[in-house]
């Protein structure tokens, strides 16, 4: 297929541009004859110079040696060709100069210089525009050593044709492009060339100057006849790339020059051009004798070139950076609006809707006239340009919303009757325009009717202008938006469906906005506004604000009517559905992201979630558009964090049809958003939703059945048999990471008393009263206890660690549950239990030879030490006490010893927050802290460790808990404390007070605040699998002094810490572990002192040990935060976290400026300005976080940004 | 912005492409996944029949014309309609040069009017020009209106 092609593109330069087909095929035949004659150089250099697609090889952009030399070959080929070939010469017709015949780059570079030379005669001339320059142009990028030729020609040439091309030569030289390829053929590497070429050795860097040089001076050549010429000289000039600032002055003052002299005939031609202010009449004065010289009637043909330049001038403007603050800017823009030509009329209405976006106030006061009623803006709106009144939309949606004009009134009732203009006169426009205002209307109506756009903007203003809006047009306006969003659904055009979709999900972003905003008594109220706007438009105005009362006097005369919006949004949705049938997947997908926006929590899923499974059926779906759409799952989610179920739902779907085609890390990201984000009653089946992917039979090679239904796997080949496997693997893994949050079972905040559940020893008995208690743990317990020996090999693996981690941080019968099952599994007597579940995947199902024994033993073995350690410990607690003896500095010392080693052990297999918690079992917390405060140790020195600190681990369990807070452990609360954060939760009904939690989930996913878990998560938990090698390492190297014990433990311990510590627990007098989960706080309900609170709470117990009291936490807004968290998680964390808050700040927030310009690479990125000066956030894996002084040209404030981009201060 | 122009032939050769804001590194990942989006989807269709995609924030409008695929990738202002409306003119201009769809011989014969017509079409990554005869005389260097 190369080849194919190949002969075309070769045929271009070596053959006459137009020949008759006969010929053409002969000439191909003869070059062909010729090739076959030098086949293999002419073959590689044809393999060379068209480089297929599929090799992603790019088009001369590496201009190898190799390729030099091959056109160096080629060249000599093709004169070779010329000479050994006289038919095919003889083929070609109307050769104007013999020697140029065999055209190859460096033939064509040297006829340049000729012709260029020898311009005087007109059969040069028509060589250069019909063969030379067409041949040139096919290859890919300009050599500046051309330059001086063109810059020649365009000196002295007369011709049109040639000047053209030469003004496109040197702009591609100028511009960016010069370097980069533009298509076609690659251009030969000059340099290796140079002795060939009479003007070789010639950088880009010496011409560019002289090029600027020739093209300013002709675009500032005011002559009438060469104004053709200015035009392309000017455009030319917008080429070359914007950082010199030299030239960038240069570029304005010709511009602004331009329009001050075409100003100067506006009063003749322009009825409004009394809106400039005077100081530019000033500026007009000299050309008022030059108007006079023409004269008024002879402007004819002066208006046109004036029209002419003011287009070029125009043009010009609008590629050069935009200067926000610069009056004179603005004017020249402003200016532009009452051009007579459309395209400059149309650039200018570009820059002034770009300006208002940023200072809406000036802009729309320079406006002022023209926007009245008669002023030149009315005129636009009969403009043929489509883009132009698109342009117009815009600047008028911009001003019409911006804040700085409440006090205006007057100039924001001129911009949205000219909106409204553009929105209402169908007549004139094309199907596709509408869409345009459509959707800026929506974006508009969105703030207006939902109060909200996705920027959650200016709340307070929304209801005035919702009221202008409606004594202006009232209700139909939504009407006709719908009705025209619904025409357009039955377009053919894809293009127009795209972009139908699209707007229908921004509405459904409003929506959801509107929703997540509590204002969903508003959004009811506005269903009936457009009800009764139908009714009767006077009587909306006045009560478009007492909802309660309107809501009732519309469900009395609610039925019998249909055009509520609802009504309108169900039939608009029924469209959008049937839409879901077009044949092109990008539509599709946009459909389903708009269904997905549109779905609120209250309605039926099962239309969209079957939607959604028979399009994920389709083969056609690309894997980049499969996870857009999870990832609008995961925007929505955050929109909405109710849905969090719904949402898992349908990510579940695409778990399962698609598990080939999804990032495991989108879906990781989406679960652990809907898990931390959930509700307490959420979080069950957020988790839920992941072991559900657990549950997935092994995908059977080869079978393509179940694509019907929705939890059959469709992994037919190979490569996503894998990609399953992988997310099995990332199922697991995030299942061991999360399933003690999402229980919020943790072993250092056991709800149950140590004793009671161990007093049980029948195993199964024990698990089952387990499972009662925290079904969310047992469930994932089950299922990666299924994993670890029916999955194949990588599974198992990760099943097992995540086990080790739940048993490390979960209390008592789950760990001993889970250390029983490992000691079987590495015994490989499990498979015999379980094998009914058992589904060959032709791998060795046990653990014997595989070596999944060898990766156990070290898990097991540090739970047989924290065994052992207790075991010796309470028949030290039973000695003491029968000997009524004190504990011994030295002994304290020894088992404070030994808690610290296990720390450590138990700190290699996964986090755990070391402060807190008690390898030795909750009873040698009073010895334990007994022996800190004799030595003054500070509880938490563990979790100063660096790492820990830096990734932010230590934050994570406490922190994250806050938010969300979990709700299962409410049961031993104070009613008020209950009530007090339930309220804030906003999951009781009480919906207008829905906003704090709403934010603090936006806050708290966005990554705001110290938090930071989107990213940082990541990071944290990556941590335990990374650090799996160390802990290989680390128990090989301990083996030795661990062996003694290994035999003797593994059996003994369970059952003999059981008994003995049972009777150690009744012996304490029922002292459990002073859990502050458990414990009822004492009677501050709204805990203003976290700190006294803890006090209290401790000395509840009469315990004489006293931990250290904590540091006095500084609550910096102390009403407000308090009341959006947990009191329960806040006295924890604060109690054993205290320290951490210190570190965690100093590395809060830096300052940093840009070193240079850095576009963003995806939506998470931020683009930089070089000098821009930043707020880091954070750091994460080589990107910071970073914040602006304010919104860059995407209007973005924040986000990723690689390290090295910026210069910390 | 315009973010690319984009002409490939019915193989997937690239025959003229116009980046504008694309980084250079990014331009190859651009390139094959044009050309694998044309590759998979422009069998069969009919000469301008427009079809769309769009990855991330970045909207993408292709089409066939004879033996040529053209792409047209943009962003923010851009979107698929404006896309839709600049492929519009982009194509009408390339069947004006050529007469009628062409093939790739046809094409790569017209190869430098082309290209001087796409340079009055899409100017450093805008829309300039849409009138037929405006591009007409702009490419021979008259004034955009005559007197």
């Amino acid at each position: 297929m190369a080849e194919a092609s190949g002969k075309t593109l070769m045929d271009l330069i070596s053959a006459d541009p137009t020949p008759i087909p006969a010929k053409s095929s002969s000439s191909a035949s003869a070059s062909a004859s010729a090739s076959s004659t030098a086949s293999p150089a002419a073959a590689s250099a044809g393999s060379h110079l068209q480089q297929p697609m599929s090799t992603k090889t790019t088009l001369g952009e590496k201009k190898s040696k190799r390729a030099t030399l091959t056109q160096i070959q080629n060249d000599t080929i093709s004169v070779a060709k010329a000479a050994l070939n006289p038919v095919k010469a003889n083929i070609m017709p109307q050769r104007q100069r013999q020697k140029k015949k065999p055209v190859s780059y460096t033939q064509l570079a040297r006829s340049i210089h000729e012709l260029a030379a020898t311009l005087d005669q007109k059969s040069s001339q028509k060589q250069l525009v019909n063969h030379v320059f067409p041949k040139l142009a096919v290859y890919n990028s300009v050599d500046p050593s051309l330059a001086p030729s063109l810059l020649m020609l365009n000196q002295q040439c007369e011709d049109r044709n040639v000047l053209r091309y030469v003004y496109y030569y040197l702009a591609r030289i100028l511009s960016d492009t010069g370097m980069s390829p533009g298509g076609g053929i690659p251009t030969p590497n000059w340099d290796a060339l140079a002795d060939i070429d009479a003007g070789g050795g010639v950088t880009r860097a010496d011409v560019v100057p002289r090029i600027v040089n020739q093209l300013t001076s002709e675009a500032s050549n005011s002559e009438t006849e060469f104004h053709a010429r200015r035009l392309q000289a000017l455009k030319a000039l917008t080429y070359s790339p914007s950082g010199n600032s030299e030239l960038l002055s240069k570029l304005y003052e010709i511009v602004f020059g331009l329009l001050d002299k075409s100003k100067a005939d506006v009063p003749v031609r322009c009825r409004s051009t009394d809106y400039v202010p005077c100081r530019f009449q000033v500026a007009d004065v000299p050309n008022k004798r030059k108007k006079g010289v023409f004269g008024t009637k002879g402007g004819d043909k002066e208006s046109i070139i004036r029209s002419n330049l003011q287009y070029a001038a125009m043009s010009a403007l609008r590629r050069l950076p935009l200067d926000p603050g610069n009056p004179l800017f603005l004017h020249r823009a402003a200016q532009g609006v009452s051009f007579a030509d459309p395209v400059a009329v149309r650039h200018s209405l570009e820059i002034l809707s770009e300006l208002a976006a940023r200072d809406p106030y000036s802009v729309a006061m320079t406006l002022e006239k023209l926007a009245s009623p008669a002023g030149a803006l009315q005129d636009i709106l009969h403009l043929n340009d489509v883009l132009a009144r698109v342009a117009l939309a815009r600047l008028c949606h911009s001003i019409s919303r911006a804040r700085a004009l409440d006090e205006r009134p007057d100039i924001r009732s001129h911009f949205n009757s000219i909106l409204y203009q553009l929105l209402l006169d169908p007549s004139e426009r094309v199907l596709s325009d509408q869409h345009f205002i459509a959707s800026f209307r929506t974006d508009e109506r969105a703030s207006g009717w939902y109060r909200l756009t996705r920027e959650i903007l200016k709340l307070p203003e929304a209801p005035s202008k919702d009221k202008s809006n409606k004594t202006k047009r009232p209700q139909p306006l939504i009407k006709l938006v719908m009705r025209r969003l619904e025409s357009s659904f039955r377009s053919f055009s894809r293009p127009v469906l795209h972009a139908a979709a699209r707007v229908v999900q921004e509405m459904g972003k409003s929506r959801a906005a509107a929703f997540a905003m509590g204002l969903q008594d508003i959004d009811e109220s506005v269903h009936v506004n457009a009800f009764s706007d139908v009714l009767d438009d006077a009587e909306t105005n006045d009560s478009s604000h007492p909802e309660g009362i309107r809501r009732t006097s519309s469900i009395s005369a609610g039925p019998g009517r249909n055009e509520t919006i609802a009504s309108l949004l169900a039939s608009l949705m029924e469209v959008v559905r049937t839409t879901v049938a077009c044949e092109c997947v990008y539509v599709r997908g946009m459909v389903v992201k708009a269904l997905i926006w549109m779905q609120s929590p209250h309605e039926s899923l099962d239309e969209l979630k079957s939607i959604i499974a028979s399009e994920l059926s389709d083969p056609a779906w690309p894997a980049a558009l499969v996870n857009d759409v999870l990832l609008t799952l995961h925007a929505r989610f955050k929109a909405t964090p109710d849905m969090a179920v719904i949402l898992l739902e349908i990510a579940r779907i695409f778990a399962t049809k698609v598990p080939g085609k999804i990032d495991a890390d989108v879906l990781q990201l989406l679960w652990k958003t809907c898990l931390i984000g959930a509700g307490p009653d959420g979080k069950h089946t957020a988790l839920e939703a992941v072991t559900i992917v657990l549950d997935l039979p092994p995908p059977q090679p080869g079978s393509m059945s179940g694509l019907t239904s929705l939890d059959r796997v469709s992994a037919s080949d190979p490569k996503s048999a894998l990609a399953l496997q992988k997310l099995v693997q990332a199922a697991v893994w995030f299942l061991g990471e999360n399933a003690n949050y999402a229980a919020s079972e943790y072993a250092w905040e056991s709800a149950t008393p140590p004793g009671t559940a161990l007093m049980m020893l029948d195993a199964d008995k024990m698990v089952a009263a387990a499972s009662s208690r925290n079904p969310t743990l047992a469930g994932a317990l089950t299922r990666l206890q299924r994993c670890a020996f029916s999955g194949s090999w990588e599974v198992r693996i990760v099943a097992v660690q995540a086990l080790t981690t739940i048993a490390i941080r979960s209390g008592e019968p789950f760990r001993l549950q889970i250390y029983e099952f490992l000691y079987t599994l590495a015994e490989g007597g499990v498979q015999s239990q379980l094998s009914e579940m058992h589904l060959s995947n032709g791998e060795d199902q046990g653990v014997s030879g595989t070596g999944l024994g060898v990766l156990i033993t070290p898990m097991l073995k540090v739970l047989d030490e924290m065994y052992v350690g207790q075991d010796e410990l309470i028949k030290d607690m039973r000695n003491h006490d029968n000997a009524n003896k004190e504990w011994k500095d030295e002994e304290l010392k020894k088992l404070y010893e030994t808690h610290e080693r296990l720390l450590d052990f138990v700190s290699l297999f996964c986090y755990i927050p070391k402060a807190k918690y008690l390898p030795l079992g909750p009873i040698s917390a009073k010895l334990i802290d007994t022996y800190r405060t004799k030595h003054n140790i500070t509880a938490s020195s563990g979790s100063t460790d660096p790492t820990v600190l830096a990734t932010g681990i230590s934050d994570l369990i406490y922190e994250s808990t806050q938010p969300a807070p979990a709700a299962s452990n409410s049961s031993g609360l104070d009613d008020d404390l209950v009530n007090a954060w339930a309220a804030n939760l906003g999951d009781d009904g009480l919906l207008g007070n829905n906003a704090p939690a709403m934010s603090r989930v936006n806050e708290f996913i966005a990554g705001v605040g110290t938090d930071a878990p989107d990213v940082d998560e990541e990071n944290v938990f990556s941590r335990p699998s990374v650090g799996y090698d160390d802990m290989w390492a680390k128990t090989l190297l301990e083996n030795n002094e661990l062996e003694e014990d290994d035999a003797r433990s593994g059996s003994s311990s369970p059952d003999s810490t059981g008994s003995v510590e049972s009777s150690i627990s009744s012996h304490f007098g029922g002292m459990n572990y002073p859990s502050l989960f458990s414990s009822k706080p004492s009677s501050q309900a709204t805990a203003k002192s976290s700190g006294s609170k803890y006090q209290s709470t401790y000395e509840g117990y009469g315990s004489p040990i006293r931990e250290e009291p904590p540091p006095p936490y500084s609550y910096s807004e102390p009403q407000s935060r308090e009341s959006f968290e947990n009191p329960m998680a806040e006295s924890s964390s604060r109690s054993y976290g205290s320290d951490d808050d210190e570190p965690r700040k100093s590395t809060g927030t830096r300052f940093g400026t840009a070193l240079y310009d850095f576009t963003a690479g995806g939506d998470d990125e931020l683009n930089l300005t070089t000098e821009e000066e930043l707020e880091i956030e954070y750091e994460v894996d080589g990107w910071f976080y970073v914040k602006k002084k304010r919104p860059g040209r995407d209007g973005k404030m924040a986000g990723l940004v690689p390290v090295l981009y910026v210069n910390q201060s | 912005m315009i973010l690319a122009v984009l002409f490939a032939n019915s193989v997937g050769n690239v025959l003229i492409e116009r980046f504008n804001g694309v980084p250079a590194e990014e331009r190859l990942t651009w390139r094959s996944f044009l050309v694998k989006l044309g590759a998979e989807n422009l069998k069969g269709v009919k000469n301008e029949e427009l079809l769309v995609a769009c990855h991330k924030s970045v909207y993408i409008v292709y089409t066939m014309l004879g033996d040529v695929s053209i792409f047209l990738v943009g962003k923010d202002e851009y979107d698929e309609l404006a896309l839709a409306e600049a492929i519009f003119i982009i194509t009408g201009a390339v069947k004006d040069i050529c007469g009628k769809p062409p093939t790739e011989r046809v094409f790569l014969d017209k190869y430098g009017r082309i290209c001087l017509c796409l340079d009055e079409i899409v100017w450093n990554g805008l829309l300039e020009n849409t009138d037929k005869d405006r591009i007409k005389r702009l490419i021979r260097l008259k004034p955009p209106s005559e007197f």
